[in-house]
């Protein structure tokens, strides 16, 4: 019975201790078990998680808004979360040390230095800036804030606003970018290229050519058209959306493709034809024989795609022509670190494009695992 | 017993303007076995998804007598065909890929009945648990999904699910070519035993020669989508009329292992 069991190589552990078991279980959970054996994808997917509960609960998370400007430090570096003073004594209340400001004589430039006698203790769910949490609720705590002073973890930019909020702020709007294209990505390309593979025909050449064309097109030339062609006048939230409409306009035809060779696939599959006679009628055929064997495939297509996504949100607001300020984004906030003075004297600055780093490998390295885990029985033609 | 369950008649089947099957006539007798033989690629497979309208043959008719007369199935809309699937089914070559490997063996069973209309989910459950009965397999495989039996099981499920609703007629597509010897010989037996049990016809397309004069009693012999030679197995095997015929017969290897394999010169017979 062994011969039958289609795993592939690199899982004789489960293969023998639990047959008996292995047989009876879902393919859902086939997948799962081949998933956790990827243990970098594992680590990338509760990186994005944690990233994006942060990016939710942005507002609590960070210690301060993205727009409040601290005067007494404009340009600060990151600070140290200290438990040892500088005499090496251990507190169990985590502190930072305050800067003393003063403007270098030759450069003109603002430099600081830590002053032992600004000790700021760190005080947890303190009362703070008050916000709005996601237009939902009033709320004025924070996660953290320095008692009596003020916390930079990440530094703080040219107008005194602290990074660590910027970063965990600007996330919510570059994560959210990704998933929001991501549903409008697989809505067209699961539709386009269904309906090429299912009906064929004259609606299969013109999605193809749809698809070649857009493929043959440099992206980056014609995002900047198509950004470029949205109205000035529109509000941060409207242009938001068009940003994204933008980018999943072209990031369907590759899921589209993929999903049309899938229809071709498993159309002539065995137990397709096997379904058609019986009698099941053909959105039964559709819905129960066909999607559940290509769908796991087009998830990982599409996690594939949101690291794309978020690449090309970046790239357009780096340019100037996606989201622009007071709308805070990894893009928005690396265009501020466009040029190489900062790379010199505030290299902070550049901590959002660390995080772009980040979460667009932990995408990939994810997507990667899905692939590998989403077809337990390897059928239905190739991956 | 000689009453008529199918006629073909001219059945041609082309793909791209290549023909697979060509004007193809034949009856076959109720609860008798006809075997479709000849090489790859003669239009074997063709032929028995064209008479189940898997495919839709170009010309020719197919008539089949149903529970309610004869009904001719090429003029068929798909919609009207569905209470016809009831009465003949297909057994698949491939025991791998005709198992929809994300249904369990009980979804795969009761597929069927649910199709046509059995919303009783005790009465579903009892005609599966008797289907699994009749092809010998647990009853603890209900649960399972395909990837966790063998080829020869899984042929058994896929038998089961041809059966579940009791058809009378039952197209096999090379069904057993693609198991073991072992195995090939136990799902040949279940078959002909189901046959007698309940009374099936089949049309049993193969390429094993061996196989078909032990199943069949009558026999097709197809070359380039045309039939060459039909008749009855005694006639066809001892005293074949066509050189093609005995062409394919001379490639059967003897059970004696010191009979060498003898084929025939296809240049010399003019083929």
């Amino acid at each position: 019975m062994s011969e039958a069991i289609a795993l592939p190589a690199g899982a004789p552990a489960v293969q023998a201790a639990d047959e008996q078991q292995l047989a009876t279980i879902t393919p859902r959970e086939l997948t799962w078990r081949r998933f956790k054996r990827h243990r970098l994808a594992l680590a990338s997917g509760c990186f994005l998680g944690v990233l994006y509960l942060i990016a939710a609960l942005c507002e609590f998370i960070s210690p301060y808004k993205p727009e409040t400007r601290n005067v007494a430090a404009i340009n600060a570096p990151p600070m140290l979360v200290r438990f040892f003073d500088l005499d090496g004594r251990f507190h169990l209340r985590p502190f930072v040390y305050g800067y003393d400001m003063a403007v270098n004589p030759d450069t003109w430039m603002r430099e600081y230095t830590v002053n032992p006698s600004k000790r700021y203790p760190l005080e947890f769910f303190a009362k703070g800036d008050p916000y709005h949490f996601w237009n939902l609720a009033r709320g004025e705590r924070h996660l953290f804030l320095a008692k009596g002073g003020y916390v930079h973890v990440f530094g703080t930019d040219q107008l005194g606003r602290d990074m660590f909020s910027r970063v965990f702020y600007g996330a919510r709007i570059s994560l959210s970018i990704g998933l929001v294209g991501l549903v409008m990505t697989f809505v067209l390309g699961i539709v386009l290229g269904g309906l090429a593979g299912y009906i064929g025909g004259w609606v299969d050449r013109a999605v193809q050519r749809l698809t070649a064309v857009l493929l043959s097109i440099p992206q980056l030339p014609l995002w900047m058209a198509l950004t470029a062609a949205l109205p000035p006048a529109w509000s941060p939230l409207r242009v938001y959306f068009g940003v994204t409409i933008i980018l999943s306009l072209f990031g369907w035809t590759i899921l589209a493709r993929q999903v049309r060779g899938r229809f071709l696939a498993l159309r002539v599959e065995e137990f397709v034809v096997a379904a058609r006679l019986i009698g099941a009628r053909k959105m039964r055929v559709i819905l129960r024989h066909m999607l559940p064997n290509f769908l796991s495939h087009t998830i990982t297509t599409a996690t594939l795609a949101v690291p794309a996504m978020i690449i090309g949100e970046t790239s357009l607001s780096f340019l100037g022509i996606g989201l622009r300020p007071p709308v805070v984004s990894w893009g928005v906030l690396l265009q501020q670190a466009q040029n190489y003075q900062v790379i010199v004297m505030t290299p902070w600055l550049m901590i959002p494009g660390l995080f772009v780093v980040l979460a667009v490998m932990a995408f990939n390295l994810f997507g990667d695992g899905l692939r590998d885990a989403a077809d337990p029985y390897n059928t239905g033609g190739q991956g | 017993m000689t009453e008529s369950l199918l006629e073909v008649r001219g059945l041609s089947k082309s793909f791209d303007g290549v023909p697979a099957v060509e004007d193809v006539s034949f009856d076959l007798q109720r609860a008798g076995t006809l075997g479709v033989v000849g090489e790859s690629g003669s239009g074997k497979t063709t032929l028995a998804r064209c008479i189940l309208r898997a495919i839709d043959p170009d010309v020719g008719t197919v008539r089949f007598n149903s529970e309610n007369g004869w009904t001719d199935l090429h003029d068929m809309k798909a919609r009207d065909l569905v209470p016809l699937r009831r009465e003949m089914q297909m057994i698949f070559q491939d025991p791998f890929s005709s198992l929809n490997p994300r249904m369990t063996v009980r979804q795969i069973i009761e597929e069927p009945l649910l199709v046509h209309g059995q919303r009783n989910r005790a009465k579903r459950l009892d005609e599966a648990i008797h289907m699994l009965e009749l092809v010998q397999l647990e009853r603890d495989s209900l649960t399972r999904y395909p990837h966790a039996f063998s080829g020869g099981q899984r042929q058994r499920i896929g038998i089961a699910r041809a059966l579940v609703l009791r058809p009378t007629f039952v197209v096999c597509d090379e069904s057993v070519s693609a198991l073991d010897v072992s195995v090939q010989a136990q799902i040949i037996n279940l078959l002909e035993d189901l046959q007698k049990e309940l009374g099936l016809t089949y049309l049993f397309v193969a390429h094993d020669l061996a196989v078909v004069r032990h199943i069949c009693d009558r026999v097709l012999v197809m070359h380039h989508g045309r039939v060459v030679e039909t008749g009855s197995v005694e006639d066809v095997f001892e005293r074949p009329q066509q050189n093609y015929t005995k062409l394919l017969l001379s490639a059967i290897p003897s059970p004696d292992p010191d009979v060498p394999l003898r084929p025939l010169d296809r240049q010399a017979l003019g083929l």
